[in-house]
């Protein structure tokens, strides 16, 4: 089921947590609203649940006007970021409650919400816990009941407030794997709010990113790390390194190093350099005048990609990631004076970006 | 509207609705009645009432007494407190449990069970009396039951806030070479200050008010052990209703006067918790 | 707003040799602080029984044979059979609008409600007899109607539900305040209608509270003596809660008997604060395994 976001504002007192955001999330889809706190996404979230009424705006669920619907109406399913286990129900009767509330029409016979409760606890492998209470369990344990029982109500929607925020690192992961094949699984249009950019990059079909109560950018995890459209996406998404330099002649000029820009481009004066530590190379010699002479500071060999840090002549510190053979290719010690090259960077200044 | 947002949750006009209702029907249409008796009468009446000299000698009682009361509760209410928090002994809980008994136990039946303890034959009273100390039906008395009925509420209102001490600022203090004693009265003391502030007034506020659990000692002799309370009674008992609820509205200003002090103390104490 | 349940206090910490006193010390302090209890709480506990049971058990249960003592506690009972559940139904709605809604005013309400706790018992009654009385405002009304409130049992179940009026608000309020509305949210997501939230999710939250704070309620209707004394014109056998019953034999040197009654009510009182323990015990060990599983 299809969710459109139209033009939604909405003001907390003197507080402004959405202004004039719109979206619009396909059937099926995992949307990431991602940002840091404070950007209004879990307004937003809760705006869609009918949890809050927007002041301004509509929310369209499927071609259908929702925005004055009661959020016991608009069947969809909320796991909030502290879970709302209901603490004196044990974990059956959590996962049972949104079927057992249900006006006599509508409610199924017993025996079949026992066999949808239990077939729900198998999906989420609690199965073994179903008599025990919220308190006697875990908590990445407590999201998975969180999960089953907005899952139990068969929503159009699954809405997850930062929902693994609270576990350990470790925990987070594994969920957050499981949160996409059950997604993979069940394809139900999901919404994630998060403000761990991995977690979204990871999951999610889309991400958008918000930031001080508007979206930013809207792409797939790749359009949005590779081709961040504004500096707060590229600093937020991934370590990037930040150089303040400046543009003429159709040259970037950070400190010492002169860099060839390809095409024609205006000078500029306060010139914002964004580059990724794996898009820049080290080098023993020095090569003309592209290259930027640094000391190394702090070398981090452990893991996947080895973790340079140095500090340029102007003491700008820069990081460089490496992968292992590179590394092993230089041989470089800490200590050591080097030339750092660019190879891919991006420019923004106040008025447009390269 | 009300409401300074909306809200999802059903039924608040339904629960407002009512609370006011019940709250003007039960307490403030029959509290105004009081204030509006008053109005009926004359300036220099009223004046007359609250100043005479029988009325200006139970003030005095009431509130010396009251205050006496509570001075003597907030030495060993904190004592009781400390005790109950930071020791351990045989039979603590129970005496833990019994610290409410002034809270659950009828004023009359604590009025009854002092004047028996402290009359001139009374366990407590006989010995008292051969030392020529007169402890039922005087002043003394008095204080002896606003003592006991005020008894909760320091070392219910200090409890809480010494169990929540942080034990490393008195390790601290003492790393720093201060000895237990300095401690207590730098550290530990000022920290729960406002809580015991607090329990005084929460204790003064219930004596000067309290009518069950003292009339029965004090014997009621007019412009010596006659308490505000029994002087309302008496007034009414004579039909004077004019002059009893001259007395009563001085009482109540002062009651929501101390009410409102007590709210200012627990705000302050909950904003120095925050910090 | 006092909130027993809630404010209770965990388990201390465990000291360490720089923070505990001498032992001396330590026993001293102990020792005064059991005097000073010793005086003030156990001995006049103490000769409530001692003095009911002086002339032996036969006399004490010949006080029970006087029908004015029946009446006395059929009256007691009534009073606090009426006063208690409607102020429970009160509690629970003021906690309800005052807990899980913002609004202006609420402090104002919240100290309206504190009222009846700070006037003085005697003070409580009159407001009544001003109203109801001969001479008050609903007087002339209410002798044309042949209706009496005042020195009859209405005035006395009036003047006991006012002032036991706060107890379950007080109780309910910051507990409810502190269990906060995510799990009612929750239920509404989920589809239940506002009554099935209210009845599923926020009362088997508040049990603990509720019974609390019933508990008190009821111990201070069964006991109170001041706002009756002044309703109720002492009429024996008609107007007497158990209170006023002891009043009366007292002043009659009848104190075997004054003291009997009042060792029922000396009863209640124990076992009022036997139920809050056991209240308090239930509730500190819930929150200390919601608290254990973090």
């Amino acid at each position: 089921m299809s969710i459109e976001v139209k033009n939604i504002t909405k003001v907390f007192g003197t507080y402004t947590a959405l202004n004039d955001v719109s979206l619009e999330i396909k059937t099926g889809e995992l949307v990431a609203l991602l940002g840091p706190s404070g950007s209004g996404k879990t307004t937003l979230l809760r705006v869609i649940a009918g949890l809050e009424h927007p002041d301004q705006g509509s929310i369209v669920f499927h071609g259908n006007e929702t925005t004055h619907i009661h959020t016991s109406e608009r069947n969809v399913g909320f796991v909030f970021q502290h879970y709302a286990l209901f603490r004196h129900m044990t974990v059956f009767e959590n996962v049972a409650f949104g079927l057992r509330v249900r006006p006599n029409s509508t409610r199924p016979p017993e025996a079949q919400i026992v066999e949808r409760v239990m077939k729900l606890l198998k999906l989420v492998q609690l199965e073994m816990l179903a008599k025990r209470y919220p308190s006697q369990i875990s908590g990445g344990q407590r999201q998975r009941v969180a999960l089953a029982r907005a899952l139990a109500v068969e929503p159009q929607v699954l809405l997850l407030d930062e929902p693994f925020g609270a576990l350990d690192a470790k925990v987070r992961k594994e969920l957050r794997t499981w949160l996409r094949r059950l997604h993979d699984e069940i394809s139900v249009t999901t919404v994630l709010v998060t403000h761990d950019q991995e977690e979204a990059l990871e999951v999610a079909d889309r991400v958008v990113v918000m930031n001080r109560a508007k979206i930013e950018q809207i792409g797939t995890p790749e359009e949005v790390y590779m081709h961040p459209a504004s500096p707060f996406i590229y600093d937020f998404l991934g370590n990037v390194n930040l150089f303040h330099g400046r543009v003429s002649d159709g040259k970037l000029i950070i400190g010492n190093m002169a860099l060839s820009l390809p095409g024609t481009h205006q000078p500029m004066e306060n010139a914002k350099v964004f580059i990724r530590p794996h898009a820049l190379d080290l080098a023993h010699s020095a090569n003309g005048v592209d290259q930027l002479k640094a000391r190394i500071m702090h070398i981090n060999p452990a893991g996947p990609l080895v973790r340079v840090e140095l500090k340029s002549e102007s003491s700008d510190v820069i990081q460089v990631e490496l992968s292992q053979e590179r590394y092993q290719e230089l041989a470089i010690k800490r200590g050591d004076e080097v030339y750092v090259t660019p190879r891919q960077l991006k420019i923004f200044t106040d008025d447009y970006a390269i | 509207m009300l409401l300074k947002e909306r809200s999802i949750l059903p039924g608040f006009t339904l629960t407002l609705g009512f609370t006011l209702v019940y709250l003007s029907l039960i307490v403030l249409i029959p509290l105004s009645a009081i204030f509006l008796k008053t109005t009926q009468g004359t300036w220099e009446h009223f004046w007359g009432t609250i100043t005479s000299p029988r009325v200006i000698a139970s003030y005095k009682l009431s509130f010396v007494a009251s205050f006496i009361a509570a001075s003597i509760n907030l030495v060993f209410g904190l004592l009781v407190a400390w005790v109950l928090v930071r020791y351990s002994f045989p039979g603590k809980r129970l005496i833990d449990s019994l610290v409410d008994l002034p809270f659950a136990l009828p004023t009359a039946v604590a009025g009854i069970a002092l004047t028996a303890l402290y009359a001139p034959n009374g366990w407590i009273g006989k010995p008292m009396a051969s030392l020529g100390i007169k402890t039922a039906f005087s002043p003394l008395g008095i204080v002896i039951a606003l003592t006991f009925i005020g008894l909760p509420f320091v070392v219910r209102t200090v409890q809480p806030v010494l169990q929540d001490l942080e034990l490393e600022t008195e390790e601290a203090a003492a790393s720093l070479g201060a000895n237990r004693f300095q401690t207590f009265w730098r550290v530990i003391l000022p920290s729960i200050g406002p809580a015991l502030l607090t329990g005084f007034a929460l204790a003064f506020a219930r004596a000067l008010g309290e009518y069950g659990s003292v009339v029965f000692i004090s014997g009621n002799m007019p412009m010596k052990t006659e308490i505000i309370p029994l002087l309302i009674i008496t007034k009414l008992e004579q039909y004077d209703y004019t002059g009893a609820t001259a007395i009563a509205v001085v009482t109540l200003v002062i009651s929501f006067l101390m009410l409102l002090i007590i709210n200012l103390l627990q705000w302050w104490t909950a904003r120095l918790k925050t910090r | 707003m006092q909130g027993g349940l809630a404010q209770r206090a965990k388990s201390g910490n465990t000291r360490t040799l720089a923070t505990t006193e001498p032992w001396f010390v330590r026993w001293l302090l102990i020792s005064a602080a059991l005097l000073f209890l010793g005086f003030f709480l156990f001995l006049p506990l103490a000769i409530v029984f001692v003095e009911a049971f002086n002339k032996g058990f036969a006399a004490y249960f010949q006080s029970f044979n006087d029908p004015d003592a029946w009446s006395a506690i059929q009256l007691t009972l009534t009073a606090a059979a009426i006063a208690v559940p409607l102020n429970l139904v009160f509690g629970v709605a003021a906690s309800w609008c005052i807990a899980k809604f913002n609004f202006i005013g609420k402090s104002v309400l919240l100290t309206l409600i504190d009222l009846p706790f700070s006037v003085s018992p005697v003070i409580s009654g009159l407001i009544y007899v001003l109203l109801f009385g001969l001479q008050g405002w609903m007087g002339p009304w209410l002798s044309e109607h042949n209706f009496k409130v005042i020195f009859a049992v209405p005035g006395i179940v009036l003047a006991t539900i006012f002032v036991t009026f706060p107890f379950v608000a007080r109780e309910l309020i910051p507990l409810m305040e502190a269990q906060g509305k995510e799990e009612e949210e929750a239920g509404l997501v989920l589809g239940a209608s506002g009554w099935q939230v209210f009845t599923r999710i926020t009362l088997p939250n508040i049990k603990w509270g509720l019974l609390y704070g019933v508990i008190l309620c009821n111990a201070r209707a069964m006991g109170e003596f001041g706002a009756v004394s002044v309703v109720s014109g002492h009429i024996r056998g008609h107007t007497n809660t158990m209170p006023l019953h002891i009043e009366i034999l007292y002043n009659e040197y009848n104190f075997v008997a004054a003291f009997a009654v009042a060792s029922l009510l000396a009863l209640l009182a124990l076992v009022t604060l036997a139920a809050k323990s056991l209240v308090e015990w239930r509730a500190q060990r819930l929150q200390d395994t919601e608290e254990g599983v973090k």
